[in-house]
């Protein structure tokens, strides 16, 4: 059963997403969010999806879900009166995953967060590529930077630095990058 | 500092940008814990992939077949596979057939077919005697094996047959994944078993039983692993399989480069996350010295090998049809198969050109020539012959095979 953690964020329309969801059989864990710390309660209720009733994001609400998709990416579906394109695009970048006007019914729940949650894991997905891709040229410039250092520090061709460092790296039981952070930490404790 | 500075050659550069960036980034990588994993664990770990944008993640597996199954279901996108295995998925003999490929051999040599010492002890110590044995009455010798159509079965069955001993009506065989060996050696389950090293190695320095024949006595370089996907991803991501090919190339290259690098290459995979080993077993086979259990040390003329300025690495078209040559032999293969088209199928000749070409390594003609322990020669010519010349075979038989 998907666990729902339901952010009213409107103070006169408390209930009307919970009885809907109730119905389509979720487990839901409801919040006010005039007052609610987002991400500490992500952390501690650990749901499946965060689903926002509002009927007109806030400014507050926004940074709120910038900091979770950061720091704990989850799908995260806004329901809301609001039309504004500029407001939705604003959701959108700051991680929603589906942005819902009007309209809640039962029998919509269920679609609305398949779609939700399938979203989320390509751009989960994307996300890690872009990051493996970041990472590896950041790697790459690290192992440069200790090869360079080495060749100097031994007098020694760009393939020989490469060799010790390899060598030196697999008989610690260590990767590459591993040995490239400890020559350039070495260089800038010996001040050079 | 620039970025092209980081790799051997800047043209080998080329694939990794623009148009031929991988289509797929992060591959998951299987491996067993095995001295022939060697090239995917230095590639992943010493930066050989970053430079062709990769980022590889190692994740080993328990079995043969839970390999297969995690290659095929998608959660593995490339692995250290056994030959003959390739060709037993393509071939659907054990599992549903799914169309697979070969990119590049892995090593030749490092295996070994191993006795009891309780065999030993009992005057075992050569074929002659174990023919003996194996045509008394009385139980029936148990040996192991890593996989039913893999190369251990293969080498375990021809030197058998080489020694008067039909491996399919005078002994039984078990499939027991190769780290676990030892343990069955130790139990008294198994009688000896064949499988990589450092395996072998390690049941005759805890002196649990001694090499009875190594597999490179079978056949001098022969072909043992190889990197394996399945044809569905060498089509959808062609670039990531160049540069991944590219990557363990240059792995490849390093390891057999040197003494020091074979001796710092042995030191990594012992750890317990990669071969889980002693090093003093390990290291000795990565330098070629080899013992028995019976006495007899030596310097090996055809040890363990990955490179062999790409002679080890080309995939040959006439390794793969040998392979299907002993399926037919042993009657896994009811007829015999279209050899040369379904090794020609299976083995990604152009992409590996490709791939060895961009770093300067020669690549050989697609058949080679051998000759094995028992005199005979195979250079691929004529497959049919070949399969149907052998005194002992199982030609009229179809193997139902256990997985």
């Amino acid at each position: 059963m998907l666990r729902i953690l339901l952010i009213n964020d409107t103070a006169k329309k408390v209930g009307r997403l919970k009885t809907a969801l109730n119905e389509a059989g979720f487990e839901v864990i409801d919040e006010s969010g005039l007052t609610v710390d987002l991400p500490a309660r992500v952390a501690a209720v650990r749901p499946d999806v965060i689903l926002i009733d509002s009927e007109s994001p806030g400014r507050d609400m926004m940074e709120q879900v910038c900091l979770l998709s950061r720091d704990q990416p989850h799908p995260i579906v806004m329901f809301t009166d609001e039309h504004d394109p500029g407001v939705m695009r604003q959701a959108i970048q700051s991680g929603v995953s589906a942005y819902i006007v009007e309209g809640i019914h039962a029998q919509r729940l269920q679609p609305i967060l398949d779609v939700a949650m399938a979203r989320f894991e390509s751009d989960q997905a994307l996300r890690a590529q872009l990051n493996a891709r970041d990472q590896q040229l950041a790697e790459r410039k690290r192992i440069e930077l200790a090869k360079g250092l080495l060749m100097k520090m031994r007098q020694c061709n760009e393939e020989d630095a490469y060799t010790l460092m390899r060598r030196q790296a697999m008989s610690k039981q260590q990767k590459l990058i591993q040995v490239a952070e400890q020559i350039i930490s070495m260089h800038e404790m010996l001040g050079n | 500092m620039t970025d092209h500075q980081a790799t051997p050659r800047p043209d080998a550069l080329a694939w990794a940008a623009g148009s031929d960036a991988p289509e797929k980034n992060v591959l998951d990588l299987g491996f067993m814990a095995l001295a022939d994993s060697a090239p995917l664990i230095v590639a992943a770990t010493q930066g050989f992939a970053q430079p062709y944008g990769l980022t590889l993640n190692l994740r080993r597996q328990a079995s043969w077949a839970g390999l297969r199954d995690k290659l095929l279901s998608g959660q593995l996108d490339a692995a250290q596979m056994l030959y003959g295995q390739i060709y037993g998925i393509h071939l659907g003999l054990g599992s549903p057939a799914t169309a697979m490929a070969i990119l590049m051999g892995l090593n030749q040599n490092g295996q070994s077919i191993n006795l009891s010492s309780a065999l030993r002890g009992a005057g075992v110590t050569t074929g002659e005697a174990l023919r003996q044995r194996t045509h008394q009455s009385g139980a029936r010798l148990t040996f192991a094996h890593t996989f039913p159509t893999g190369t251990h079965a293969m080498w375990l069955y021809y030197w058998l047959a080489s020694q008067g001993i039909h491996p399919l009506r005078d002994v039984h065989s078990v499939v027991v994944p190769p780290a676990q060996m030892v343990a069955h050696l130790r139990a008294g389950r198994i009688d000896g078993f064949c499988a990589g090293d450092p395996w072998g190695a390690h049941a005759v320095d805890e002196n649990l039983g001694f090499t009875i024949a190594t597999s490179q006595s079978i056949w001098p370089d022969h072909p043992e692993k190889v990197l394996g996907v399945t044809r569905e991803f060498v089509e959808e991501c062609p670039n990531s399989a160049r540069a991944l090919t590219m990557a363990l190339l240059e792995a490849s290259r390093f390891i057999d480069e040197s003494v020091e690098n074979r001796r710092s290459t042995a030191q990594l995979l012992s750890a317990a996350e990669f071969v889980n080993a002693p090093v003093s077993t390990l290291e000795p086979r990565f330098l070629g010295h080899y013992q028995d259990g019976l006495g007899h040390a030596w310097l090996d003329a055809h040890p363990l090998r990955f490179f062999a300025d790409g002679a080890v690495n080309m995939p040959y078209l006439s390794d793969g049809i040998w392979f299907l040559t002993q399926f037919r032999r042993w009657g896994f293969l009811r007829d015999d198969p279209q050899y040369h088209e379904l090794a020609s199928q299976v083995h990604q000749l152009e992409l590996y050109r490709e791939a060895a070409s961009a770093l300067g390594i020669a690549v050989p003609q697609p058949m080679r020539r051998s000759i094995l322990e028992d005199g005979k020669v195979w250079d691929g010519s004529d497959p049919v012959a070949y399969a149907h010349s052998f005194a002992l075979h199982a030609l009229a038989e179809r193997q139902s095979l256990a997985l």
